[in-house]
């Protein structure tokens, strides 16, 4: 057991290699819960994938195997909550597997399927099942906000009458998620009420036995006067917890790098940080879109980007704007001349449904301020921790043993 | 910079471009905005372009649009025709060569079906103007095999604009000789260095935006333009054009915002074509070159592609 446990993790860190295709199957627009900070604004009941859309999709990629050189491949289930629809799933990632080999395809035995859940069905004998079954080509993150009174605060269970937090719902399976993936890491996201608890919960959920907190800012433009402030205080609690608990030694969070806060080469490091159009994402209804934040339920302001559908193919003149995007055309000056614009992030889906005209080359800077904070309370972080390990005669020992934490590319 | 503004008299006016007329009940621009049109140009100091329907002008309308130097443009069957300096027809076959006279500024505009039919005629056509501009309206349709058509058409038509030149005759004719001319991008430009000035007052990035969609306005006249994103129409934020020497395409906006959702990004079939273009003023240079001394200094260099998209996008 203990060896198929390092397997996973020793996969975990190859996958993250970045060489991958994702591919996401929509699979369901419903979710038990109603999370507050949820960029989903057109959740339902109704739009569940069917098996018919789900094999087409499948007979398309495989069909047009040349359009997708890629190395390997990511099968993304999301929602709504895609345990929902284990059945489906599974019946999918049968047929996935089942036509890598009748085609001796590529991604045969280079292939994994990804999960990012509430958690709430987790344990279920459908879900467990699955997992046994493939274990061998699985990742799943489970998402958990911290503290009960953090998690709770946003993750409620849908429906009317009095609010109800889905904290214990979740909590009781992280053992059993844990024992499967080990190196499982959880995403945590913080909007501005969320604030006055990233300390606590991120270390909550360290004692939980979470190695591995991926944690962001949202990128919808929510924040308050004072919140960079605020958020400031909080990730410089933060860091002398970890740094006094010595928690660096065996966990990591990410809003903690050393690779953020430099300025970047407007020509050298002008790479697009999002990686929408080197994606693919299906719906229900068949249609595909460059990432899934473009598609009508993920999207506020503007209309869904469609590039194509399961019967015509792939539009690629739609797919050429993402695919020629770079960082300094989308960004304002202010950006290409900042002083701390690494590891500022941003979403595409966000930039076009935020940008004054429909187009995916306006940077949203919503998070500006919230950047600068990090980038400051990461330099506290970094200074305390390094002097620290010198004192300590560590330093080397740390260099070598880190955590090879990389920044999340949605 | 803005440096043209086209003013389009009437809601029926000639089309010019890649763009069909959709509207069908005339609808003059009111005198008014006409004159206030004029004024904003001379104050912006920019050229003026004025797109005319198929009937005549009202007299005061006339005299108005004679206060300011300016660009006529209307169809080959428009009453006013004869005055003026740029005509339209739409379709080849639709050109009398003999009505033609050797100052003449002339727009074809063709489907693609017809231009492989019909463009044989162009070769009456060229000895009989001093420019030819050939718009080819549903790029977006060419397929591969369209393309190695085009590229035939392209080579034969060559060798009557060769004969032109050998003949002292050098007639412009935008799909072969225009790269030619040109050391830098000479795009289209609207959104960056021309604007639209519709017959109710607002200004768009071309006539083809306001056809689309009436609501998709940038400003009105009295209180100017108001382009979101400006930056967008300019060569520097255009990824694939700003790394390409097919100086001579169009880059039409609307075409790119049709075909890929973003002004600043061409389709495939617009860069192939223009490609093609370019591939073969390359070979008619050449071919000039044989005859005698021609624009020395001037050089197309021998690529191995027909997309710039090629040579840019990041997932490769
Ligand atoms: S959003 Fe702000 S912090 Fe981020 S790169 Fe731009 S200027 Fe810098
Ligand atoms: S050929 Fe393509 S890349 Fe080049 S200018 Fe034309 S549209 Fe732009």
């Amino acid at each position: 057991m203990n060896e198929e446990k390092l397997k996973i993790k020793e996969d975990a860190q190859q996958w993250e290699g970045g060489v991958a295709k994702n591919i996401t199957f929509i699979v369901t627009k419903d979710c038990q819960l109603a999370c507050k900070y949820c960029y989903l604004v057109g959740k339902n009941e109704e739009e569940r994938m069917s098996w018919e859309v789900a094999k087409q999709a499948i007979d398309y990629i495989f069909d047009h195997e040349n359009d997708f050189p890629e190395r390997s491949v990511v099968f993304d289930f999301i929602g709504g909550e895609p345990f929902l629809e284990i059945d489906l799933i599974e019946r999918i990632c049968d047929y996935i597997k089942t036509e890598l080999f009748r085609r001796q395809h590529h991604w045969f035995d280079s292939y994994r399927f990804s999960f990012s859940t509430n958690g709430i069905n987790y344990d279920t004998q459908k879900v467990q099942r699955f997992i046994e079954k493939n274990a061998s080509h699985l990742s799943i993150g489970i998402t958990i906000d911290g503290t009960q009174r953090k998690h709770d605060l946003n993750r409620i269970w849908k429906g009317d009458g009095p609010e109800r937090g889905s904290y214990n719902d979740v909590v009781r399976n992280i053992p059993l998620w844990l024992s499967q993936f080990p190196g499982g890491g959880t995403k945590v996201t913080i909007s501005s009420a969320d604030i006055p608890y990233i300390r606590e919960s991120v270390l909550h959920l360290y004692s939980l036995g979470i190695h591995e907190v991926n944690i962001n800012v949202v990128f919808e433009d929510v924040w308050q006067e004072g919140d960079d402030r605020r958020f400031e205080e909080q990730l410089m609690l933060l860091a002398d917890d970890i740094i006094d608990g010595d928690y660096y030694k065996d966990y990591s969070c990410s809003f903690f790098s050393e690779r953020i806060g430099k300025p970047l080469d407007p020509v050298k490091e002008n790479n697009n940080w999002c990686g929408a159009g080197r994606m693919l994402s299906i719906d229900a209804a068949g249609n595909f879109y460059p990432c899934t934040r473009f598609a009508a339920y993920s999207l506020r302001e503007k209309r869904p980007i469609i590039i194509g559908n399961v019967r015509d193919g792939i539009n690629k003149n739609r797919l050429r704007p993402f695919l020629t995007l770079d960082r300094t055309t989308q960004s304002p000056q202010e950006c290409v001349d900042c002083e701390v614009a690494s590891g500022c992030a941003w979403c595409q889906g966000e930039n076009y449904d935020a940008a004054e005209t429909p187009t995916v080359y306006q940077r949203s800077t919503a998070i500006c301020l919230m950047h600068k904070a990090r980038v400051r309370a990461n330099n506290y972080y970094w200074n305390r921790l390094f002097r620290k390990l010198e004192k300590d005669g560590s330093r080397e020992e740390f260099e070598q043993n880190k955590r090879n934490v990389k920044p999340e590319i949605c | 910079m803005l440096k043209y503004l086209i003013i389009q008299l009437d809601s029926t006016s000639t089309s010019f471009c890649h763009y069909a007329v959709n509207r069908r009940e005339p609808c003059l621009m009111p005198l008014d905005t006409l004159r206030k049109a004029i004024r904003w140009s001379m104050i912006e100091n920019v050229n003026v372009q004025f797109l005319y329907p198929e009937y005549p002008l009202p007299a005061e309308y006339a005299d108005a649009i004679e206060t300011i130097d300016h660009v006529k443009i209307m169809q080959a069957t428009a009453a006013d025709a004869g005055k003026a300096d740029i005509v339209v027809f739409d379709g080849i076959a639709s050109v009398d060569a003999d009505s033609l006279s050797e100052d003449m500024s002339i727009v074809v505009r063709t489907g693609k079906k017809a231009f492989f039919a019909e463009y044989a005629m162009l070769n009456a056509i060229l000895p009989k103007v001093s420019r030819l501009n050939v718009v080819i309206t549903d790029i977006a349709s060419f397929a591969d095999d369209d393309f190695t058509t085009y590229e035939a058409a392209l080579t034969e038509l060559a060798v009557a604009v060769k004969n032109e030149y050998v003949g002292n005759h050098p007639v412009q004719f935008n799909l072969l000789t225009d790269r030619i001319m040109l050391k830098e991008m000479n795009n289209c430009g609207a959104g960056s260095e021309s604007l639209t000035l519709a017959p109710n007052g607002r200004f768009y990035v071309c006539p083809a935006f306001y056809f689309d969609d009436e609501s998709d306005s940038v400003g009105d006249i009295d209180n100017g333009p108001s382009l979101k994103n400006p930056q967008l129409y300019k060569l520097g934020y255009a990824p694939i054009c700003r790394v390409c020497d097919a100086f001579h395409c169009h880059r039409c906006v609307w075409l790119n915002r049709r075909t890929t959702l973003e002004v600043n990004t061409p389709s495939h079939e617009q860069c192939a074509t223009a490609h093609i273009e370019r591939n073969a003023s390359r070979r008619l240079l050449e071919a000039i070159r044989e005859v005698g001394e021609f624009l020395p200094g001037m050089e197309i260099p021998e690529i191995d592609y027909i997309d710039p998209f090629e040579n840019v996008r990041i997932d490769r």
